[in-house]
């Protein structure tokens, strides 16, 4: 398509003749004053510039014409274009009007287009669910990237962080999880391509599909125009495969015709974190210990335990194991945020910029983690002529992220034991200034990562925090190309992008052997690790756009043909070593131990190409009737040969009442129509190559699946088949059907959108479905049934009040979805969690029921005396053994047979039988909230304060409070809540925390004690700006000029007793429910803005 | 309206993309070899053989490794272990006989992996006879028959351990060879471990000409080995006798000696290898076992139960070197109970092997045992006397103490039974043989000796477990551990173990 451009272009050049004329002229303005620098350009039909000249300080300007038949083009910045027909006139004296009034921002009026990233349709036409959302919108909050912005702005749309840490991403998932185990995140488009945001899962880090997505932030916030959000399926359909969760379509800022304008905005932020949850001192933990450990055997702690002695004979001991430290003090700091953003645009009739340069840094709020990101846009357009126009936009950006060694640094560090010091104190109590990490204590020792990188085991926080470093350094490139040319000018259109993305990335991490206090032979010790990844994308897309123009214009055509390509490279080396002779020596290059478990010498390419043929026409009659019908086919390589290409196709319509005639009366309604929609996408697997079956060197597993060190036996190696062959892996095909309503009111001043919709996942791909062990095989990727996601969706914009000095603006929305799974495969496990452990909750997969129901017993408080552990039958007797002994409530006899003791945790015995077992579980709850939104309100004054204020909700869900239970357990040696002075501690004590029993007892099984109604209402944002008056900004010499204050997560109303109501449901398996882990609620933000620009 | 022309080049060149797309997508993987490609050469099929063998070192995507399971199969039910401070909930659960089918312990995944392995060379390397003309039916049936003696060997430990267990003998090559099947029974699948040792055994090679893949390869011998252990099961004594005299009677194995009883250790356990040896899970620096952490570290899990080294063993109290050379330094070692036989490098001055250090072999069959099968078998054929002489020479080799000896009279058919079983405690102590020697023993002739299990577990069942414990083993099921939960779920087939539902 390129090539036969191409060849169109140079036809059309061949075809001017050469009648060299030399023409003449002086060009003035209206005062008659001569005007220097005006172009004057010989153009051709197609207005492409074939000669220029400017005018010198006389205003006097020679070209030599090569066709008199071409036209004179005179234009400059400040002044009206003029164009002259040249025939046989050589004189051209031309007076310029000026054309003030184009300079600045005049806006054009104009039906706002909705982009879906192919071809821009008049929203008011769409036929299909989109959102839309401007920038400006947004550009008050501290995000350090677009989509946390995002969060609760748009109904359907859930956007959850990860977690505050810098660098962290964001879960984005448009209408539920479409699929329960398979790629789960939206398509990001820029400018009308895709733009990756995963990196393949088995390098280091990309097992955690949030660091993948933090991706998106080499997208500068003040780079992006507009983003619209693509969500039902006959939207999505033109993207086809990697669009079935959604499509994101990002536009970014373009030049237009003005004088340079230079803009510059600063944001600045204060991070704090938010009062923590309370946690026992050294003291009161040091009292509690030997307690909950002669609780369950009546046997004190042995002598040889020497952490909770405190005595002062055993000097060492005592100084160091007599503390009242606040662990999570000691890695806590305030965060600061900074952004500079600068950017320039500008352009004339042929060429247009847009061109901005940023640095962003971020200190997080715990020790270790920073953020610095450089990033630079141009976009340039070129209008060659009327027929030709090319883009050329380029983008790089350069991150540099530091993160903790182990991501669940925090979650150590409240679970520390608070009587240890962070310091080592010699036997005389002098502090020895190095990190008190002892090789293992009673809580434990360092135990390794596990494969999503959260450290098992214990370790000092505060060493972790500074002396072990993980590193990550991403550059991007971007270059982006694309070609317009009009075969036939407003009714067949070309276009041809291309678009290499190059994005490395590397992370180093080293744990040196003070932050474990291993000893100095094990692997975990000075672990020096070097990974980097290059991935290399190129992906292409031919456009055919046609629109016939009828002679009767009741009728109306759209339709286009589109060829996308897609080709994926990446390269991976990882290296990880351990036992460098010294901390100093970081890089796994200096001499170190290669031969252990952990170490890893690695080295990875993948491949993942795809292409899809689109054909795509929207007809409309009478501007009333809309219809649009697509058919798109798609390759991919992910799949076996014989269920390679799918076809998927889509229809919409759009009815719009509100130009009928029975409804023309009604003129406050400026537009009401009913919008109906189908369509198929198909979604491919995660993996590359995952169809081969591969046979592999047996290599030893080490503690993530991806290190290993090949083995051979008797000094052969040997081969096995590390998977089947996957014959029968289908797309996962998404159907979805929209019904949706869309009103404006008022002259807009009422706009309501509402959607049903309901999408139907078939042939849901699981990966790694586990399988009977006699296969020989753990898990295999297979298509195992049918799930749905319903709901709705509300969105209301209103300006209930607007006069010349006051306006008012209030948006809403709310939307509701419900994941339902249909069918699934026999060999899907229908039921989770053991009701006869502590900590787990059951949950039940049914078909025909929505998600994310749990179960559990029933919490009675505790059993405050013997008496009260007697079993009580129906009637509320005891309960009496055949030979007339009385019999105590027991827990799962036969098999486990406990029998309760006084202050154990008391369940409700649902069955009267006297025995606790899963007779006893009951619904508990669900952790699908019903209904999620936002809401806001905007005033301002006089266009120049304007008071911004934004809430977030969720409603009616249910979460396992998991803090409240780690924190309550009293079941080991981690740090508890402050909550647990109130525990049971003698015969009689009335209260609801039972005893402590270290290592055993049943006394945090899954119960109500820890569900809780976790809806909340929460004050996000408020921000005050300032926009500078016209009169000071003349004064200054500015264009304009603004300022901000925005305080974000202000307040959250909620009923629940945990740091943070808003949970998100991790991942997409089934059984997923609400597990709340966080002791801190969302950071508290203040931030200040500037924004000038002249 | 427009020039066709345009439309027409336009569609041909996208009929093209269209057509070139099909090799445009064709992507293969860099590294690994794919299935398609497999099985061309007697080179691959060796290296698939090897890779069954290799499995059994450990299993290439994290479960249990094999040798740890068998030990802990073998030994965690019986009555020579003890638990420490760092013992994990599940090992003591099912020390304490309160297995729950979700205890991963019970969990057969590493078993039938090997299994798979060893399907899919039965099913896939006779494919080779033809492609490589180098490759003769004779090395194909004698691949075959490793593969076959070792899925033998690996159904034959699953039905030990669980009963009736599902047989699988078709491999699992891709998505459409899943399927869900019910158990077999426990006599259909010990009739099918006799017909694959029965195929091998002709096929089988005598030796490979060198020492370590003799002994660490499936031999001729190894398969009489098999044999003469399922017979034993079985209770076919003649069936035994039969491949035990095989054995014997090649002449190629001897009993290692144990005057000196460093040499002795040294050669049997540190090296491996020995001329005593049949068939060992070679372990090696590179590829070492997992029994560091499970036995050797400072938090091990199990270590020998005190009464191993004072009753098993017993102590001479008169004359201190007098000892059992298989007691202290080589079975346990007295100071700590630390478990010896895969922790220590030296039995005179108890140096432990540094983790680096830890590739002792799994022994599973020496040629102690076979004499010791042979006595046992010849026993319940009423040739007390014969048995006697066999415990005997085992005796004199490891200068037994004579307190051990109870001297039962050659016609006291349950008393030389008993005697063999002690020995084989002390023979094998630690070797993952304890449980099912007591259980063989209990069950013989429809449980008539039940007591010998009663009385185990009421010598090593904490007292407020002891009831419970005694009443769980006098139902013969609760012998077999229960299936794995997740078995359950993903085979509707599959019915748990009668005691466990």
């Amino acid at each position: 398509m390129f090539c036969f451009c191409l060849v169109a272009v140079s036809c059309i050049i061949s075809k001017a003749q050469a009648q060299a004329v030399t023409v003449q002229g002086k060009i003035t303005d209206s005062d008659g004053k001569p005007v220097y620098g005006v172009t004057v350009a010989e153009v051709d039909e197609d207005g492409r510039t074939i000669k220029a000249d400017r005018t010198d300080v006389d205003g006097n300007f020679s070209l030599k014409i090569i066709n008199k038949k071409h036209k004179l083009s005179i234009s400059h910045i400040s002044f009206k274009t003029v164009e002259l027909s040249i025939g046989d006139k050589t004189v051209f004296n031309q007076t310029l009007q000026s054309s003030s009034k184009d300079i600045g921002e005049v806006v054009v009026i104009s039906s706002r287009k909705a982009d879906n990233g192919m071809v821009p349709i008049a929203e008011k036409n769409l036929t299909t669910s989109q959102t839309h959302i401007n920038a400006k919108d947004l550009e008050e909050m501290q995000a350090a990237s677009i989509d946390q912005a995002l969060q609760g702005r748009l109904p359907g749309v859930d956007i959850t962080a990860a977690s505050g840490d810098p660098g962290a991403g964001m879960q984005i998932r448009i209408r539920g999880t479409s699929s329960i185990n398979g790629a789960t995140n939206p398509l990001i488009v820029v400018d009308g391509l895709p733009y990756e945001t995963s990196i393949p899962s088995d390098f280091n880090f990309g097992t955690s599909d949030e660091v993948g997505y933090a991706q998106l932030l080499n997208i500068a916030p003040s780079d992006i125009r507009d983003i619209s959000i693509l969500k039902d399926a006959a939207a999505t359909a033109v993207w086809g495969s990697r669009a079935a969760n959604g499509v994101v379509v990002i536009n970014t800022k373009r030049g237009g015709v003005s004088r340079p304008v230079l803009t510059y905005t600063f944001k600045g932020s204060v991070t704090k974190q938010p009062e923590a949850l309370p946690m026992l001192n050294g003291d009161q933990y040091s009292t509690l210990i030997p307690e909950e450990y002669m609780n369950p055997t009546g046997t004190a702690l042995p002598q040889t335990i020497k952490e909770f002695q405190y005595d002062p004979n055993d000097p060492y001991w005592y100084h160091n194991y007599s503390n009242n430290t606040n662990w999570i003090d000691a890695i806590t700091r305030l965060g600061f945020i900074q952004d500079h953003n600068i950017s320039m645009t500008g352009g004339g009739e042929k060429a247009r910029y847009f061109a901005s340069l940023g640095y962003f840094n971020q200190k997080g709020t715990t020790i270790g983690t920073n953020l610095d990101r450089i990033n630079t846009r141009i976009n340039l357009d070129y209008i060659v002529s009327e027929k030709i126009k090319f883009r050329s936009d380029f983008s790089y950006s350069y991150t540099n992220n530091d993160r903790n060694f182990g991501i669940n640094l925090r979650d150590i560090a409240y679970r520390k034991m608070p009587n240890m010091s962070i310091y080592e104190f010699d036997e005389f109590g002098n502090n020895s200034g190095n990190y008190f990490s002892p090789f293992s204590n009673i809580q434990g020792s360092y135990l390794g990562l596990d494969a999503k990188g959260n450290v098992l085991g214990t370790v000092n926080p505060v060493a972790m925090a500074n002396e072990a470093t993980n590193n990550f350094i991403s550059q991007r490139v971007t270059p982006h190309f694309k070609l317009d040319y009009a075969i036939r000018k407003n009714i067949l259109q070309a276009s041809f992008d291309v678009q290499f993305d190059i994005n490395n990335t590397k992370n180093k991490s080293f744990l040196p052997q003070t932050a474990t206090g291993r000893l100095s032979t094990e692997p975990a010790v000075n672990r020096a690790y070097d990974g980097d990844i290059d991935v290399f994308n190129v992906t292409t897309k031919t456009n055919l756009v046609y629109t016939p123009q009828f002679k009767n214009e009741k009728h109306n055509l759209v339709s286009y043909i589109s060829l996308n390509t897609y080709d994926n490279k990446s390269t991976s080396h990882e290296v990880l070593t351990s036992n460098t002779a010294s901390s100093i020596l970081q890089d796994p290059s200096s001499p170190s131990r290669t031969q252990n478990s952990d170490s890893k010498l690695q080295a990875k390419q993948y491949e993942t190409r795809s292409m899809g043929l689109l054909l795509t026409a929207q007809y409309s009659y009478l501007d009333k009737y809309i219809l649009n019908a697509g058919l798109r086919g798609d390759g991919n390589s992910r799949f076996g040969p014989d269920h390679r290409y799918g076809l998927f196709p889509s229809v919409s319509s759009r009815w719009r009442i509100s130009g009928e005639k029975f409804m023309k009366k009604i003129k406050s309604i400026d537009d009401l129509s009913l919008r109906l929609s189908y369509g198929q996408s198909g979604n491919d697997p995660v993996r590359d190559y995952a169809y081969f079956s591969i046979y592999n060197a047996l290599i030893t597993a080490g503690p993530t699946a991806s290190i290993g060190t090949p083995f051979s036996y008797l000094g052969q190696g040997g081969i096995y088949p590390s998977n089947p062959e996957l014959k029968d892996l289908r797309w996962e095909t998404i159907i979805g059907e929209n019904l949706g309503v869309d009103l404006t009111m008022f002259s807009r001043r009422i706009t309501f959108t509402l959607d049903f919709y309901k999408n139907r996942t078939k042939d849901l791909f699981y990966p790694g479905l586990q399988i009977s062990s006699f296969t020989g095989f753990n898990n295999i990727d297979l298509n195992v049934g049918t799930l749905d996601n319903q709901g709705f969706e509300l969105g209301l914009n209103t300006t209930p009040y607007r006069s010349k000095t006051w306006q008012v603006d209030l948006n809403f929305n709310i939307s509701s979805n419900e994941n339902i799974i249909r069918e699934i495969s026999p060999l899907y496990p229908s039921s989770k969690g053991d009701v006869t452990t502590n900590g787990q909750y059951a949950t039940f997969l049914k078909i025909n029921n929505p998600f994310g129901s749990f179960y559990g017993y029933k919490f009675l408080g505790v059993y405050k005396d013997l008496a009260s552990t007697i079993a009580i039958d129906e009637k509320g007797q005891p309960i009496i053994g055949p030979n007339g002994q009385i019999i105590y409530m027991k827990f799962n006899y036969p098999s486990i047979g406990y029998t309760f003791q006084p202050g154990d945790a008391m369940y409700e015995d649902i069955n009267h039988d006297g025995n606790i077992n899963y007779q006893d579980v009951v619904y508990l709850g669900n952790s699908n909230p019903k209904y999620t939104g936002g809401f806001g309100a905007s005033v301002s004054y006089k266009g120049q304060w304007k008071l911004t204020a934004f809430f977030n909700y969720r409603f009616k869900y249910d979460v396992i409070n998991g803090t409240k239970m780690n924190t309550t357990n009293m079941y080991g040696f981690d740090n508890q809540s402050t909550a647990v002075l109130r525990r049971w501690r003698k015969e009689g004590d009335v209260t609801d925390i039972p005893r402590a029993l270290y290592r055993s007892g049943y006394n945090f099984l899954g119960s109500d004690r820890y569900v809780e109604d976790a809806s909340f209402l929460r004050f996000r944002t408020i921000t005050l700006r300032y926009t500078a008056s016209k009169k000071l900004t003349d004064k200054l010499k500015l264009k304009n000029l603004s300022g901000y204050i925005t305080v974000e997560n202000i307040y959250t109303w909620t009923n629940y007793t945990g740091q943070d109501p808003e949970v998100s449901l991790r991942g997409s398996d089934p059984f997923r429910v609400a597990f709340d882990q966080s002791f801190t609620p969302p950071a508290r933000t203040f931030t200040i803005g500037l924004t000038g620009s002249f | 309206m427009f020039k066709s022309t345009t439309i027409k080049i336009a569609f041909a060149i996208l009929l093209v993309s269209g057509v070139s797309c099909k090799k445009w997508l064709d992507r293969k993987p860099h590294d690994g070899i794919t299935g398609a490609a497999y099985w061309q050469t007697k080179e691959q099929v060796q290296a698939a053989v090897t890779g069954c063998y290799a499995s059994l070192l450990g299993s290439p995507n994290g479960s249990r490794s094999l040798a740890e399971l068998l030990f802990l199969w073998g030994e965690l039910r019986a009555d020579m272990l003890a638990a420490t401070t760092f013992t994990a909930n599940e090992e003591l659960d099912i020390m304490n006989v309160n297995i729950l089918p979700t205890n991963s312990i019970t969990n057969w995944r590493s078993v039938y992996q090997t299994i798979n392995y060893c399907n899919t060379v039965i099913d896939f390397a006779p494919q080779v006879i033809g492609k490589d003309q180098t490759f003769t039916q004779e090395a194909l049936n004698k691949s075959i028959a490793e593969v076959k003696a070792l899925r033998a060997l690996m159904y034959f430990y699953l039905v030990r351990s669980f009963g009736d267990v599902p047989l699988k003998i078709k491999s699992t090559s891709s998505d459409k060879d899943i399927e869900q099947i019910p158990k077999a029974s426990m006599d259909s699948v010990l009739t099918q471990i006799l017909q694959d040792l029965n195929d091998a055994e002709p096929y089988a090679v005598s030796t490979y000409g060198d020492r370590a893949s003799d002994k660490g390869r499936i031999t001729k011998y190894t398969i009489n080995a098999i044999q003469a252990d399922v017979y034993l099961w079985m209770e076919n004594y003649a069936g035994c006798i039969t491949a035990c005299n095989k054995i014997i009677n090649s002449s190629q194995f001897g009993l290692i000696d144990g005057t000196v009883a460093n040499t002795w250790f040294n050669t049997l356990y540190v090296n491996g290898n020995s001329n005593e040896s049949i068939f060992e899970f070679q372990f090696d620096n590179q590829r070492q076992n997992t029994f560091y952490p499970l036995l050797g570290i400072s938090s091990r899990h199990l270590i020998a139960n005190p009464t191993v080294l004072t009753d098993i063993f017993s102590v001479d109290f008169v004359n201190p070197l007098n000892v059992d050379i298989r007691g202290d330094g080589a079975s346990a070692r007295s100071t700590d109970n630390m478990i010896w036989k895969y922790s220590g490098l030296s039995n005179d001055n108890r140096t432990q092997r540094a983790s680096t250090q830890y590739s002792a072999h799994w022994f599973v069959y020496r040629y102690a045992d076979i004499l010791l099968m042979k006595a046992e078998a010849t026993n319940q054929l009423g040739n007390g006397q014969e048995a006697l002489d066999l415990i005997t020479a085992i005796r004199n080799r490891a200068t037994a103490l004579a307190i051990t000896n109870t001297n039962p009279s050659p016609t006291d058919k349950d008393g030389v039974a008993d005697f063999i079983l002690a020995e084989r405690a002390r023979e094998f102590a630690f070797e993952g043989k304890r449980w099912y020697d007591l259980l063989r023993n209990a069950k013989r002739n429809n449980y008539q000796r039940l007591n010998i299990l009663l009385q185990m577990v009421a010598n090593t069942v904490p007292p407020d477990r002891q009831q419970s414990a005694i009443a769980k083993y006098m139902d013969k099921n609760s012998h077999y551990f229960p299936i794995y939960y997740y078995e359950l779920q993903t085979d509707n087939q599959l019915v748990q173990n009668p005691f466990y539902r």
